[in-house]
């Protein structure tokens, strides 16, 4: 039975999914709420997320939630059986630093990015309000400040660990909608680092099909 | 070499790590820092903690922060070396609802928590500054959304899988400052499987040890 992802195609949290899908040579189906009311449903509130969120992912009668739990559990399970790409090292020490990573992602460097994307993209698009410029500049400055870190935390390494992992991927969907903003990406572009951790990222094969798709 | 651990037992991320190593069985060393100035220091900044952050772990010359993440490495390493505690167990999918619930409660339950325990314990006390009453009741209205969901999650269950895990430990250290302030109990005592829940928290012996710790 093939593995089902549920969840809207430009959603970040659910690219962090499909790249790790790709990344691990796994096939999948992928199905897309009819709209937003639909997954605030009785059942599926029951069935496939307490919250009302996606992404949800389907691996036979295995139903798992939150974008950064599913890749973890798709490593765990299938990391090696498809490709050998290694998303999370088996050594004990190089993990636990990928998790410090991982925890960096979602403490210091989304809340920053999600703002910048909820002025910029959210605001206009689903509540037609302009983006507010004190907020943005806010964001950007916080952003600023954990970019100086990365930049060190790079120096003399390809990757957040030195070799790709899953704490990469975690970091992609939000930079790539906030870099694909002009006047944004001289925020990677302006740190030798950064930029050349970022190009790299994007420049890998599963991550550009997946942005490739998002376009059409 | 004993494993050090360098924070504060006020701070709930820290204590997250006591819980961890209490639970576990694993001796250990505690080190407050010298003061709040310390963990801003360049060699604190490029040794302990990129972003000057407590608590941080010393396992011989390996260095790790951000506290979910060394929770992880110490169950990874050391589960089952010092006791039978099973922390994160060894089922692939029973593991991959363990992240899904730590994810629930980084997601969900701390931000609500954090505003509430963010005025009434650390407000005065570090801004001195008095409890902003909007703030509390706009964490209470949150937060009471969250409890309605946990309240149907637990139906049936002693804990958040099932079985204790480390979902459970992530959230104690909150709860517990959020719990003991008297005028919020009710959210927690208010709903039968979630007071159960929490009881059995409190009442686990490497729990109401580390609980001790914060008080002295």
């Amino acid at each position: 039975m093939s593995i089902k992802l549920i969840g809207f195609p430009s959603s970040g949290p659910l690219l962090r999914v499909i790249i790790t899908l790709r990344e691990l040579g796994l096939p999948y189906e992928l199905e897309i709420p009819a709209n937003i009311q639909a997954i605030k449903e009785e059942d599926y509130i029951k069935n496939k997320h307490p919250f009302g969120k996606i992404p949800v992912l389907i691996d036979g009668d295995f139903v798992i939630n939150e974008s950064r739990p599913i890749c973890t559990y798709l490593v765990s399970k299938y990391q090696g059986k498809h490709n050998n790409t290694n998303l999370i090292p088996s050594d004990v020490h190089k993990a636990g630093l990928v998790g410090q990573y991982v925890s960096y992602e979602s403490s210091y460097y989304d809340p920053p990015i999600s703002t910048i994307i909820y002025q910029e993209i959210y605001s206009k698009k689903f509540h037609n309000k302009d983006p507010d410029p004190e907020v943005v500049k806010q964001a950007r400055e916080e952003l600023a400040k954990v970019l100086d870190v990365y930049e060190k935390i790079l120096e003399g390494k390809e990757y957040l660990n030195g070799e790709y992992s899953i704490a990469d991927i975690f970091h992609i969907p939000s930079t790539h909608y906030v870099y694909g903003i002009d006047a944004h990406s001289d925020l990677w572009d302006s740190r030798p680092n950064v930029k050349n951790w970022w190009n790299r990222l994007y420049n890998r094969e599963a991550v550009k099909k997946t942005f490739d798709e998002i376009k059409n | 070499m004993t494993i050090k651990l360098i924070g504060y037992p006020i701070s709930t991320p820290t204590l997250r790590v006591v819980i961890c190593l209490k639970e576990l069985g694993i001796p250990y060393e505690f080190e407050p820092p010298a003061s709040f100035q310390a963990l801003k220091d360049k060699d604190y900044i490029a040794n302990k903690h990129a972003f000057g952050k407590i608590p941080v772990l010393l396992d011989g010359d390996y260095v790790i922060n951000e506290s979910r993440a060394i929770c992880r490495y110490l169950v990874s390493k050391y589960q089952g070396k010092y006791n039978d505690t099973i922390l994160i167990p060894s089922d692939v999918h029973k593991a991959g609802l363990v992240e899904q619930f730590i994810s629930y409660e980084s997601c969900y339950y701390d931000s609500p928590v954090s505003k509430i325990i963010g005025q009434e314990v650390f407000a005065k006390k570090f801004r001195g500054k008095d409890p902003d009453p909007e703030i509390i009741k706009q964490g209470r209205e949150d937060l009471s959304k969250v409890l309605d969901v946990y309240e149907k999650l637990l139906e049936g269950k002693e804990y958040l899988i099932g079985e204790f895990s480390l979902a459970d430990i992530f959230h104690c250290p909150c709860t517990n400052l959020a719990y003991g302030i008297a005028a919020h109990s009710d959210l927690w005592d208010n709903r039968p499987n979630v007071k159960n829940w929490w009881n059995n928290l409190r009442n686990r012996d490497c729990i109401k040890k580390s609980f001790e710790e914060v008080k002295n």
